[in-house]
Parts: structure tokens; C-alpha cells; sequence
């Protein structure tokens, strides 16, 4: 890239060597024309030199090839005109024929050398769309404002064949060469920056201040018009990326804002609801006990007790979860590291929710169970895999709870018989507080228990993984965790 | 109102307490019946019907504020909303589509029992079109728009009368801000709940025996203001 643009500016300066080839060329056209006069005893030798001036134009451009015309006007005349080796003219016809010689020269060789050097100039302004091109693209390709900044610092300094360096709202960006004048630009001293030599430009996109853009070219390299156009619209280009740049951060900054509002939202609600449904229950029917206690028939009665236990059972399960995510979130979660049976803890857990009215049935592969861990812990994870099980499975539907001894790791597997979990869901539902849109009927559900159960498993290194059973019916849940070390 | 007990419909979708209420609106007199969605609510009054109608806010199907605007569209029965406390606009939002009362969960059943009566009373009162109205000491005279405190006089301008007649029309229940700025101001004007607050405070000057602790205007946060009807001093 900067290889292309240092040809594209040389193109467009006074170089002398071109005027030195021009000559050389002048010279051979001489020593070939020496060669045809001995030969063929002919001083009608004018085509040959303006042959040699329009390989000058073609080869290096206009102005070598007017020079090496005037060469060749002057050699033609010493050399060949008749008296030979003098610069004074014989015959009038001798003159005419010099002059329109001169004139043809002139007139080919300008011409072939505009030709040439609009072909160069061409060649040159591809190569300016192709930096641009290239340069658009790494801006494109860029999401970070500093990333942006620097391909634009560095593709100025290339442009200027020099450093160059931005800077805004008190930060620098620098091409690898700048060494002196930061703090004027951090302070955006454009008095002191231009006095320093840098062409200083302001910086401004969307009607938006960016800062400053200042270069100068290396010692000896002096900036041209074409130049100068190209290092601004470099300039502009990573303005609008800056701007795209920083709209697109502030986009992603919203969205993140928007998640932690829902998170919060469903928190507020979770909990709102949550907490209150059961306290409802309770406050109603204990109030409805003290009112009307005597009226009510005896089976009324025990129905409005088991409300209130049951209802304050669910709040305590609730808010055990609550703690644990609480302490997952926070770190905080103390591990009780023992060795114990998982089938005791699936027998509590199973006979638990079997209480409620659920069909749970257990089944053991293997014969040892043992783990190292937290019994209670898993009890609370288990239980949560249970009830989410038994309130998505089909009413009156059973759960399977199938413990397996895999040698080193206890496969804990609950399956339900419900409708299952759609695909897409399959991960998200062990996020905090998602709740399948499929899970309509189940209105009790928090969306705490499967995220709390996984972290639970995954505090005792263990994971857990959802899935559909292959027939369609139903959900499956898996638990694996590490069995305790053979003695 | 139809003879014999009265018929509530109760409208929730949480079992636990659908069980615990129905026990207790039974002994309490009411036949009950129980919808589980806001559609089976709808449903259950277009056939049926019924005399009141307990309403929980959060349905599975419909949102509660819907079911009530559907109610209104053709029945005046009366409605008691059983509504979180943190969801002030929600509720704000129920009284002004005409519901009667609310109660926040988690509650008593007597409160749940009380807001019901009054409920069920005030929609008698107002298409009684009763000449008098009287809470205790307060007396209103709607013929020759006279006021009486412990059977004095007292002189109230027109704005504090008709804020005092709406508050006494709706007696017992909340009536919101906008209800009251409707009544005072009429239904399209553009008031400030700051100048209901400055007449409220003007009227309790006037009837009430300590203004900075009133007994007779009450004020329900957020949502407005409720007159404690007679039966309740």
C-alpha cells in the first residue's frame, strides 16, 4: 500500500535522470547515424533522430522528450548538416529543413509524451482508488475506534511518505515514526503543531468534533496538490468509520442495558409473583379458618390447613433457591464436601415430590453410587429437576428418575412425559429467570430452578444437559457427576 | 339484584387460591363460581351471569385490565380487583375502566369480604338516585346542594361540593384523579393531580374535625380517594 502511494506521488516530480536518458538515447540515435553515413554515404539522416526523440517521448515522457528534440536539433545541424561540424547553415533549404525538422520533432515527441504521461497519470489514479479502496476496506473490517484511528494515522503517514498522528479528547494516536508534539496535539494546539511543520486539519464527521489529523512529510519530501487531496479523503473515510465505529459501540451498549433491565424486570416479577401467590394463599385461608373456622365442615377445614402447608413449603423452597443463586452469583456458595450415595438423595428427593401427587419411578444401574460432594446441595438441584419434570410432563404423567453407575461418573437422567423442550430452547432454558414460550400451561413456574440446578451440579464439577427423548415423548434432563475414587 | 344468595364469579388462575377463597365466600353467603381464564370469564357472565365479580389482574390468556374493559362494554357489575401492590398504574388503570375496588395481595378474607359488600352496595346507591346521603356526622342534601356536619351548615364552594358528590356517589370505594378531575372539571379538562390534592385539602378544612388526620376523606396513595361511607365509622 505505501509502495503504491510513494509511485503515484514520484510521478508528478522533477527528476534529472530522466533528462540524462533522454540524452544517452540522443547519443545512440548519433552513434547509429554515424554508422548509417559511413555505410551508405547518406546525410539524409533526419528520420532517425526524430525516431530517437519519439523513443525518449514514449519512454519518458513530455518534457525529456522537448529537451531531447532541442538535442537532437543540435546534433543533426553540427553533425550532419553540410558544413559539417559547424552550427551555421549553408543553404537556406539546409535551414528550412532544420526548422521543419525541429518543429516535427517538437510536435511528435510532445505528443507521444502527453500521450505517455496520461497513461501514467491514469495508471496513478488507479492506483489512488486502489489505496482508497483498500483502505475503505480495513476501515470496514474495523468495529474498534483505535483500530480505526491507527489504519488511519498509518495510511497518512504512507501518503505523506512521512508521520502522521490524531488526536481527541486528550488521546494520541501515532504513526511508529512520531516522536516529538503529542502534547500539542493532546492539548488539539493546532498553532503549535503547525509551527512544528505538521499540516494540521480538524477532524469532523456527522456534523461530529473528532479531534485533529496533523502530518508532515519525511525530510526532503515535499507535499503536492494530489497529495494533499488524497491524505483528506483517507482523513474522511476513517472519520465516517470512527462515527460508525462509535454508534455501533453505543448500540451494543443499549442492548446490553436493554438484557440487564429484562434480567432485573424478570427478577422484580419472578419474585413479586412468586413470593405473593403463596402468601396469598396462606393469608386467605388462614383468615378464612379465624373467620369462619366453625362453619366450615371438617374435610373444609384439614383442605385450608394442607393449603397452608403446602403454600408455605413452596415459599421455602423458593426462597432456598433464591439463596443459591444469590450465593452462585456472589461466589459465595460453600461446598460441604462428603462422600455420600446419590440413590438416598434421589430416594428423599423422589418421595418428596411423590407427596405432591406425582408418579415418580426410580430405577438403579450398577451397584455403586458414591460421590464426593454436597448432599444437600444436590438434593435442592435434584428437587428442582423433579418438580420442573412433574410441572411440564402431561398431567398424571410419570417421571423417570434412572440413576446409572458409569465406572467414573454417576448418570443421573429425569424424564418426563410431557411435550418436550423445542430445539432452539434446549440451551436457554438453563438461563436465570427463561421460561420456554412453549410452557404456557405450567403458570407456577419461576425460572430459577433448572439455572440453580446446573449451577448446583456444576459447583460439584459435574454438568448437566438437556434433551428430547428420541420418540418425541417427552423432556430429558442429564446429570453427570464424578463417582468417588475405588479405595 | 336477583333474590336469594348472591352469585360471585371468581376469576383466577392460581388453584391455591381459588381453594382457599371459595370455602370462605360460601360460609360468607355467596354461591361462587370459579373461572380460571379471563375467556372463561367472559364466557361464564355472557351465559350465566352473576353479581359481582372478583378479578384477578394477572390471567394466563388475557390481560386483567382487558377483561374489565370488555365487562364494561354491556354490564354493570360490580368488579373487586385482586392486584399486586407494587403495580400502581395497574390498578389505576382498572378503577378508570370502572372497576369497583381492588385489593392488594396478599390480603384477609374479612378485607377481601368488606370491599365486596361495598362494592355490591354502592352500585345499589347509585342507580337508587337517593335525594340524601349520610356517613356518620357528614350529611349531603343533592336537592338544594346543602352539607351538614353534626347537623350544621356548612358553606363549601361549587368546586368542593362536586368533589364531595363524587367522592359520596362512589362511597366506600377509590375513586382515581382523573375520575375526580372528570367530575370536578369536566371529562376533557386538563388538570394537575396537584389541584386535586389543594381542593381536597380545602374540603377537609371544612368537614373534617382534624384536616392533617382525616376520618372521613380518606387518601389511598397514587391511586385517589375513597369517602368512608356510613356503615364503616
Amino acid at each position: 500500500m505505501s509502495g503504491r502511494l510513494s509511485n503515484f506521488m514520484a510521478a508528478r516530480r522533477f527528476q534529472p535522470w530522466r533528462y540524462g536518458a533522454a540524452f544517452g538515447i540522443i547519443a545512440a540515435t548519433t552513434l547509429v547515424s554515424e554508422g548509417l553515413y559511413r555505410a551508405f554515404d547518406t546525410n539524409r539522416l533526419s528520420m532517425v533522430f526524430l525516431a530517437g526523440v519519439l523513443i525518449t517521448a514514449v519512454t519518458l515522457g513530455a518534457n525529456p522528450a522537448y529537451f531531447a528534440a532541442l538535442l537532437a536539433f543540435a546534433i543533426y545541424n553540427v553533425y550532419l548538416v553540410e558544413p559539417r561540424f559547424t552550427f551555421t547553415f549553408g543553404t537556406p533549404e539546409d535551414v528550412l529543413v532544420l526548422l521543419v525538422f525541429l518543429g516535427v520533432a517538437m510536435l511528435t515527441g510532445g505528443l507521444a509524451g502527453r500521450l505517455r504521461d496520461e497513461a501514467q497519470r491514469n495508471q496513478s489514479r488507479a492506483r489512488v482508488t486502489g489505496a482508497l479502496f483498500e483502505a475503505s476496506r480495513r476501515l470496514s473490517s474495523a468495529s474498534e475506534e483505535d483500530v480505526i484511528r491507527l489504519h488511519i494515522v498509518e495510511q497518512v503517514a504512507a501518503a505523506a511518505k512521512g508521520e502522521a498522528l490524531m488526536a481527541d479528547q486528550g488521546q494520541v494516536w501515532r504513526s511508529p515514526r512520531v516522536e516529538g508534539a503529542p502534547e500539542a496535539a493532546a492539548a488539539l494546539d493546532f498553532d503549535a503543531l503547525s509551527a512544528a511543520g505538521w499540516t494540521v486539519r480538524q477532524v469532523i464527521a456527522d456534523g461530529g468534533d473528532l479531534g485533529l489529523s496533523a502530518w508532515r512529510g519525511g525530510p526532503g519530501e515535499a507535499g503536492d496538490a494530489e497529495g494533499e487531496r488524497l491524505i483528506n479523503v483517507l482523513v474522511d473515510l476513517g472519520a465516517a468509520a470512527v462515527v460508525r465505529a462509535r454508534l455501533s459501540a453505543a448500540r451494543a451498549e443499549v442492548a446490553a442495558a436493554s438484557r440487564t433491565e429484562q434480567l432485573r424486570n424478570a427478577l422484580l416479577s419472578s419474585i413479586s409473583h412468586d413470593l405473593r401467590t403463596p402468601l396469598a394463599a396462606i393469608l386467605a385461608s388462614a383468615s378464612s379458618l379465624k373467620t369462619f373456622g366453625g362453619q366450615f365442615a371438617p374435610e373444609v377445614r384439614e383442605d385450608l390447613v394442607a393449603t397452608i402447608e403446602e403454600e408455605a413449603e413452596r415459599l421455602n423452597r423458593f426462597v432456598a433457591n433464591l439463596l443459591s443463586m444469590t450465593k452462585l452469583e456472589s461466589g459465595a456458595l460453600s461446598l460441604e464436601r462428603q462422600s455420600f450415595d446419590v440413590v438416598e438423595v434421589v430416594n428423599r428427593v423422589s418421595e418428596r415430590v411423590g407427596r405432591t401427587g406425582a408418579t415418580v419411578l426410580r430405577r438403579l444401574e450398577g451397584e455403586r453410587f458414591l460421590i464426593d460432594g454436597d448432599p444437600i446441595l444436590l438434593e435442592q438441584a435434584l428437587g428442582n429437576l423433579l418438580e420442573n419434570a412433574v410441572r411440564y410432563g402431561f398431567e398424571g404423567g410419570t417421571v423417570l428418575v434412572r440413576v446409572s453407575d458409569l465406572g467414573a461418573a454417576i448418570m443421573i437422567e429425569v424424564q418426563d412425559e410431557g411435550p418436550g423442550v423445542p430445539e432452539s430452547d434446549l440451551q436457554r432454558i438453563f438461563e436465570k429467570f427463561y421460561r420456554s414460550p412453549a410452557s404456557t400451561r405450567a403458570s407456577q413456574g419461576t425460572g430459577l430452578g433448572l439455572s440453580i440446578a446446573r449451577g448446583l451440579v456444576e459447583a460439584m464439577n459435574g454438568s448437566i444437559a438437556a434433551s428430547n427423548r428420541g420418540d418425541g415423548q417427552g423432556g430429558l434432563v442429564v446429570a453427570m457427576l464424578f463417582a468417588k475414587d475405588m479405595p | 339484584m336477583s333474590q336469594g344468595p348472591a352469585h360471585v364469579l371468581l376469576v383466577d388462575d392460581e388453584p391455591q387460591l381459588v381453594r382457599a377463597l371459595t370455602p370462605a365466600l360460601s360460609a360468607a353467603g355467596y354461591e361462587v363460581s370459579v373461572a380460571a381464564s379471563g375467556a372463561a370469564a367472559l364466557t361464564h357472565l355472557a351465559g350465566e351471569g352473576c353479581d359481582a365479580v372478583i378479578l384477578d389482574l394477572g390471567l394466563p390468556d388475557l390481560d386483567g385490565k382487558t377483561v374489565i374493559g370488555r365487562i364494561r362494554e354491556w354490564s354493570e357489575v360490580p368488579i373487586v380487583v385482586l392486584s399486586a401492590r407494587d403495580i400502581e398504574q395497574e390498578k389505576i388503570a382498572a378503577l378508570d375502566l370502572g372497576a369497583d375496588d381492588f385489593v392488594n395481595k396478599p390480603f384477609a378474607v374479612g378485607e377481601l369480604l368488606a370491599r365486596l359488600r361495598a362494592a355490591m352496595r354502592g352500585r345499589e346507591r347509585r342507580f337508587a338516585a337517593r335525594a340524601q346521603f349520610k356517613a356518620g356526622d357528614l350529611e349531603i342534601n343533592f336537592a338544594d346542594r346543602r352539607v351538614l356536619i353534626q347537623g350544621q351548615e356548612i358553606r363549601l364552594t361549587v368546586r368542593e361540593y362536586d368533589l364531595l358528590r363524587a367522592l359520596a356517589r362512589y362511597a366506600g370505594r377509590v375513586v382515581t384523579h382523573r375520575q375526580l378531575t372528570a367530575a370536578v372539571w369536566g371529562g376533557q379538562a386538563q388538570v394537575e393531580a396537584q389541584f386535586v390534592r389543594v381542593l381536597v385539602g380545602q374540603l377537609r378544612q371544612k368537614i373534617e374535625e382534624e384536616p392533617a388526620s382525616p376520618r372521613i376523606v380518606l387518601t389511598e396513595p397514587g391511586l385517589g380517594y375513597r369517602l368512608i361511607p356510613e356503615d364503616e365509622f
